[in-house]
């Protein structure tokens, strides 16, 4: 067989070639660190490198909008921290650190979890579920979340359109407001589900044998050097 | 070859609707044979009785036996009947289940756990037979209703059973993707695959079928050949509640109407980000108290411009002037009402008579009364919408729009998936809120429809009217031609 | 005709995963409310409210052991990826099979067994939290050097250590008043409209 019948076209949403569990990986390191790691000593060197991490994947993957406005954000609040932080006191002191701190903490894992949830299609995330032994008990509803978020995004979009023409946007009380919006979308989303399984099933979906998946991924030097990266992180996570 | 043996069958949870009584039926393999008849006639639950979906997935009283080669489908589990019988069902947005069309395209085969290289042949060669290699590697999410049926097509194909089952595949697809559809049957008709479809739309299908079972209240009423059933003249079928083999002779009932005033729309531009569906209207005018038919292919920009007219697109600048009187996008909000294809989501309270009296500025039920009684619908007032039927449901929000005083309504694919009967009452329904004076806007792949109650035509490609005309004796042959001969 | 299996099917799967996303989002809806740590107490109590209403509809559609553990491991799991630690996704996996348990006790059908079994389900949230209590010491000490030692100050007055055990309760309670939010939406649209 030739090479070129091997191959597929698939979606490609990746800029750079990195495996999901890489990307998994440093999702995991930059979230975990940024909220829940120490500071202080070595950790004062491992922030700011992570903080950047977002901002290069952005880059990466040609947003460029977003990383500018990510980095200025980060330039602003360091720059506050540093200048007007330590002569504020009381609630603004309270208000303006808890907005630094949530930002800069909490940004940059968002970051990368928007990252690697745009660069990376349903098939690789379940094909690397597959390759870390995770059980089809869970692979299947987690594909499915998968497929069900964009389908929440549009069937909320037509409520929200259905309401505007209906002239029932303004906040008359805040039950009816949520009574509106949350059941005509669960009414669709159980049917939409009702009519998914159907098909899901008549095409095969649950046979105790195991499940081939054509979708190919694999760790190559550029995961290796991202790993070698992250080590330093967690080391100093742990020290720290 | 399917063997259905004494079949009877009924939905659990009450309703005759859709069940089946004693039927008898032999399909040999090969043949490509039409299940039709009218909406709840048990054509559905036919095909589900073959794919497995009954008694496996929908429950039910189920007597008798469904025998594939001998083999009892119904005590096999779905994913062995799975091997033989692939299934093609109405609705394109739900029945995919990666969100990337390659993916999808192998998902049969992965679920049968094939060998890789297989797979990728496979999907390979189909991709080419159905000429699809554009369609590969794209978010199905970002595919036109067609472009998704295609590819449940071609993923079914790729896993090459020996029967393919059809759902009504054309209910939501325009004139060029009923066209793919055909041509796709008619691949599967050449490699020798059974194919059942059941289906409303006849029109497509008169060069590619063997046979056609024709079912009433879940019974087989008459099993034609082929070359008999074409042979019945548009009032026979009409009087069986089918619509026409042929288009062209389907009775032409439509008349236009002078009218004299007319709605004036100006300035509507508007562009996706995506760069498509754009709307590129400098001005247009609309007759008043017309029903006008809005056609033209995939991304001609029909939806848009029913958006950008129900001022539900923030970017677009356009004015509407009824008699002199502009309106900008915020009151067109409340001028025009747009009844969406998928009625479901502009339905929200918990009973029909509730759902009118919040669409009213000052909640008057008697007023309410008068026009639920207009549109037959007096008798589901305390009933939950949700628990209508899908005319009933489009009904009522008609009627959300008519009791808030709306001057312009706009349908979106009004009649897809309905059987003739059902499509009749819709163009009654449009010829109603016409003598209420109202104008309308129905958006269409329906030439059933549009002969049946239209006024006007309204023709746009690329974001552009492409042409404007009543719908009198010449503009019926300009119709025809579109809808008949592009064919 | 056939005996339902009890072990969780393809078709379970598939409405584990349509409920836990839509459980997810609207979780999330409610999350915007309280990222702001002074609303942690409301958030423990508003998001359990609101996510009543898909879990009761959940509950109709699978009743098998298993569901609720699944969707409380794929919800820690979505939450680890977005950062919010490993402590989430515990919590998830225990109280998913704590409330599975329970709802098996009435199998899936007792309606004192689904109160508490949602309010039980609903504790999977204090993740969210619990390290702010656990570790305190140290969580505060880690704080100290980017949010100011004023903000500490006021968070520490504000999540005292007896704030803990409360907020458990308040989960707890907006668990319950979940299901019941929950119940009160399937009696009026749900169960009227045949998708129950």
């Amino acid at each position: 067989m030739d090479a070129a019948v091997t191959t597929l076209k698939f979606e490609s949403k990746a800029v750079i070639p990195t495996d999901p569990r890489t990307k998994l990986f440093l999702t995991v390191t930059v979230s975990t660190i940024m909220i829940t790691g120490g500071t202080g000593g070595f950790m004062n060197f491992v922030r700011p490198c992570l903080m950047a991490c977002p901002i290069i994947f952005l880059l990466l993957s040609r947003k460029w909008v977003a990383a500018a406005r990510f980095a200025v954000t980060y330039a602003i609040l360091f720059a506050l921290e540093l200048t007007v932080l330590p002569l504020l006191t009381g609630t603004w002191n309270f208000i303006l650190g808890a907005a630094v701190g949530i930002y800069t903490h909490m940004l940059p894992g968002f970051i990368m979890g928007y990252y690697l949830v745009s660069t990376t299609t349903v098939s690789e995330f379940v094909a690397a579920m597959e390759r870390m032994h995770v059980p089809e008990k869970i692979v299947i509803p987690v594909s499915v979340v998968f497929r069900f978020f964009p389908t929440v995004k549009e069937e909320y979009a037509a409520i929200r359109d259905a309401m505007k023409m209906r002239g029932i946007t303004t906040l008359r009380s805040p039950m009816k407001m949520l009574e509106y919006r949350v059941v005509p979308l669960m009414m669709s989303i159980a049917k939409i589900g009702e009519e998914l399984s159907a098909a899901a099933l008549t095409r095969g979906l649950g046979a105790p044998q195991k499940r081939t998946n054509i979708c190919k991924i694999g760790f190559g030097p550029l995961d290796i050097f991202f790993f070698l990266l992250a080590i330093p992180c967690w080391v100093g996570f742990f020290i720290c | 070859m399917i063997e259905l043996r004494n079949i009877n069958f009924r939905y659990a949870g009450g309703t005759d609707a859709g069940g089946l009584v004693n039927i008898d039926l032999i399909i040999p393999d090969g043949q490509v044979i039409l299940l039709c008849g009218q909406s709840g006639c048990g054509k559905t639950t036919l095909t589900r009785l073959v794919n497995g979906l009954i008694p496996n997935y929908y429950e039910g009283e189920l007597s008798g036996e469904v025998l594939l080669d001998g083999k009892n489908i119904s005590r096999l589990p779905l994913y062995e009947t799975a091997k033989y019988v692939g299934s093609v069902f109405q609705n394109p947005r739900t029945q995919f289940f990666t969100v990337d069309s390659t993916s999808e395209l192998a998902f049969g085969c992965e679920n049968q756990g094939l060998p890789e290289e297989e797979i990728i042949q496979r999907v390979k060669s189909t991709a080419e037979q159905f000429d699809m290699d554009n369609l590969l590697g794209k978010n199905i999410f970002s595919l036109s209703g067609g472009e998704k049926q295609k590819i449940a097509c071609a993923s079914v194909s790729a896993s090459n059973p020996p029967i393919i089952v059809l759902d009504e595949p054309s209910s939501n697809l325009d004139m060029s993707a009923t066209k793919d559809l055909r041509r796709m049957i008619q691949i599967w008709k050449q490699q020798g695959k059974t194919v059942i479809i059941a289906e409303h739309r006849l029109y497509y299908l008169k060069e590619l079928i063997d046979r056609v079972v024709y079912l009433k209240d879940g019974k087989i009423e008459k099993d034609y050949s082929a070359l008999d059933a074409l042979k019945l003249s548009v009032t026979q079928q009409a009087e069986m509640g089918l619509r026409p083999f042929d288009l062209g002779a389907f009775p032409v009932t439509a008349y236009p109407v002078a009218s004299s005033d007319s709605i004036k729309c100006e300035n509507f531009h508007f562009a996706y980000t995506k760069q498509r569906d754009a709307l590129d209207i400098d001005s247009l005018s609309l007759p008043q108290a017309g029903i006008i038919a809005v056609i033209g292919h995939n991304g001609a920009g029909k939806s848009t411009l029913a958006r950008c007219l129900c001022g539900l697109e923030k970017h677009c600048k356009g004015i509407v002037k009824i008699d002199e009187k502009p309106y900008n996008r915020k009151q067109r909000l409340s001028l025009c009402y747009m009844v969406m294809q998928d009625v479901n989501h502009q339905l929200f309270t918990e009973s029909t008579e509730e759902e009118m009296l919040i669409s009213m500025a000052e909640p008057t039920p008697d007023k309410a009364d008068a026009v639920l009684d207009r549109l037959d619908l007096l008798q589901f007032k305390e009933r939950h919408p949700m628990a209508l039927s899908g005319g009933q449901k489009q009904r009522v929000a008609i009627a959300t729009a008519l009791v808030s005083e709306r001057k312009i309504l706009v349908l979106d694919e009004p009649t897809s998936g309905l059987d003739l009967q059902h499509m009749k009452e819709v163009a009654d329904e449009l010829v109603t809120i016409q003598k209420m004076g109202k104008t309308s806007l129905v958006i269409t792949h329906d030439y059933e429809l549009i002969v049946s109650c239209c006024t006007h035509i309204l023709h746009l490609e690329h974001g552009m009217v492409q042409e404007q005309y009543a719908l009198d004796a010449a503009g019926l042959q300009r119709l025809q031609k579109f809808f008949i001969d592009s064919r | 005709m056939k005996v339902e299996s009890k072990k969780l099917q393809a078709k379970d799967l598939i409405n584990v995963g349509v409920f836990t996303a839509i459980y997810f989002v609207i979780f999330f809806a409610g999350m915007m409310l309280g990222y702001i740590p002074i609303f942690i107490p409301l958030l423990g109590l508003v998001c359990p409210i609101l996510c009543g209403i898909p879990f009761m509809l959940y509950l109709t559609k699978v009743k098998k052991f298993g569901m609720v553990s699944l969707t409380g491991i794929i919800l820690g799991l979505l939450n680890l990826i977005m950062g919010s630690g490993v402590l989430v996704l515990i919590f998830g996996i225990i109280f998913g099979v704590l409330g599975d348990v329970i709802l098996r006790a009435g199998k899936y059908q007792s309606w004192k067994c689904t109160l508490l079994g949602n309010g039980v389900f609903s504790l999977w949230i204090m993740g969210y939290v619990s390290r702010m209590f656990l570790t305190r010491d140290t969580f505060f000490a880690s704080l100290v050097s980017s949010y100011g030692q004023e903000y500490v100050d006021t968070l520490m007055s504000y999540t005292p250590g007896w704030m803990y055990p409360v907020l458990f309760v308040v989960t707890f309670i907006g668990g319950i008043l979940g299901a019941l939010l929950g119940k009160a939406v399937l009696k009026k649209h749900f169960e009227k409209a045949g998708i129950a």
